[in-house]
């Protein structure tokens, strides 16, 4: 699966058990405004590092935190090429 | 086997925490920068009655930058995290006036940030994982001032802020969070103090005497334990009345 293809899958995961009215995953939907709270986003990040391995959060310097879901995608997609060439992988 | 992680695991209450969780049937995982003749006894002990329940992972926490790495190890070789004891603490003392300024940074590196990351790593994975306990090694230098103590005392303060604003924030998670606040103890932090010091202290405490090593590390069981599932936010004070 691609990694823009985990990460929406892992946030419908999350998110259907926050118990709020879901609003359809588009790229520019505000994070906040998915269903998912700060915890659910902690819970978020930490279930994509044990599925891809590495967590952009901690992993590079981050100065501005992603708002909407597409930043967050892209965020995980630029971790992710750094992370594979760190690591020796091609995609 | 439930999984707690006892930082300062090495040596005096952390060790003393470690070996008790060992003997309930929990598996301590001891972190600490350097193993010694007196952990590696206990874990002999352990091992015989137990085996796997007492493990030593050498680390230095003040590697700050390198937690994230131990926590992500940490769960590949033990698995669950169930529980964390953030015991580990220098004991530095001197007027602040003259303390020099490394070594004011090196305890609020090792007292107050060390375990505030450490546990920013666990309690994510504890809320992936449905629900978890934290206990934070305070002091009562946090409620009682003691000369010499203030740099001490500010870093023991914040793990108490700490213990009562996360156990809000994860609460609904089935995380529990709370601080045990042990009064003076006969450990390497206090060897410094001579006798009539020792004595002046004890005086001072409703029961004449330190609480024993043994005392406090049971209230840490007790706050990791099934009793205690109702308990959060709070500082457990174990000092034989000194601050009563």
């Amino acid at each position: 699966m691609s990694i823009k293809g985990t990460v929406i899958s892992q946030v419908e995961e999350v998110r259907r058990n926050s118990g709020k009215p879901l609003r359809p995953l588009t790229n520019d939907l505000v994070l906040l405004e998915s269903g998912l709270d700060s915890l659910g986003l902690a819970v978020l990040v930490t279930r994509l590092e044990d599925i891809l391995g590495y967590d952009p959060f901690t992993d590079s310097d981050i100065t501005v935190p992603p708002v909407t879901l597409g930043d967050f995608i892209h965020l995980y997609e630029v971790a992710g090429k750094s992370h594979y060439v760190d690591n020796g992988h091609t995609e | 086997m439930r999984n707690v992680i006892v930082t300062g695991g090495s040596r005096g209450l952390g060790l003393e925490v470690a070996r008790k969780l060992a003997a309930e049937g929990y598996r301590a995982v001891a972190v600490a920068r350097n193993m010694n003749d007196e952990l590696a006894s206990v874990i002999e002990q352990a091992e015989r009655s137990r085996p796997g329940s007492l493990c030593f992972v050498p680390f230095d926490l003040a590697c700050v930058e390198t937690i994230p790495e131990l926590v992500r190890n940490l769960c590949k070789q033990f698995g669950t995290i169930y529980g964390l004891v953030n015991n580990a603490a220098l004991g530095l003392d001197g007027a602040l006036g003259t303390m020099p300024n490394s070594d004011i940074e090196r305890l609020i590196r090792l007292n107050t940030l060390s375990p505030i990351v450490l546990t920013k790593y666990v309690v994510r994975r504890m809320m992936s994982d449905g629900g978890g306990r934290i206990v934070n090694i305070a002091s009562i230098t946090a409620f009682t001032g003691y000369s010499g103590l203030s740099v001490y005392a500010a870093t023991k303060s914040s793990m108490i802020g700490f213990t009562r604003s996360l156990a809000r924030e994860v609460g609904r998670l089935g995380i529990n969070a709370n601080a045990v606040a042990p009064g003076f103890m006969n450990t390497v932090m206090t060897r410094g103090m001579d006798e009539e010091q020792r004595e002046k202290i004890a005086r001072r405490s409703a029961l004449r005497r330190f609480p024993a090593l043994e005392e406090v590390a049971d209230a840490v069981e007790f706050l990791l334990g099934d009793k205690s599932k109702s308990v959060t936010g709070t500082v457990l004070t174990v000092d034989a009345g000194t601050t009563a």
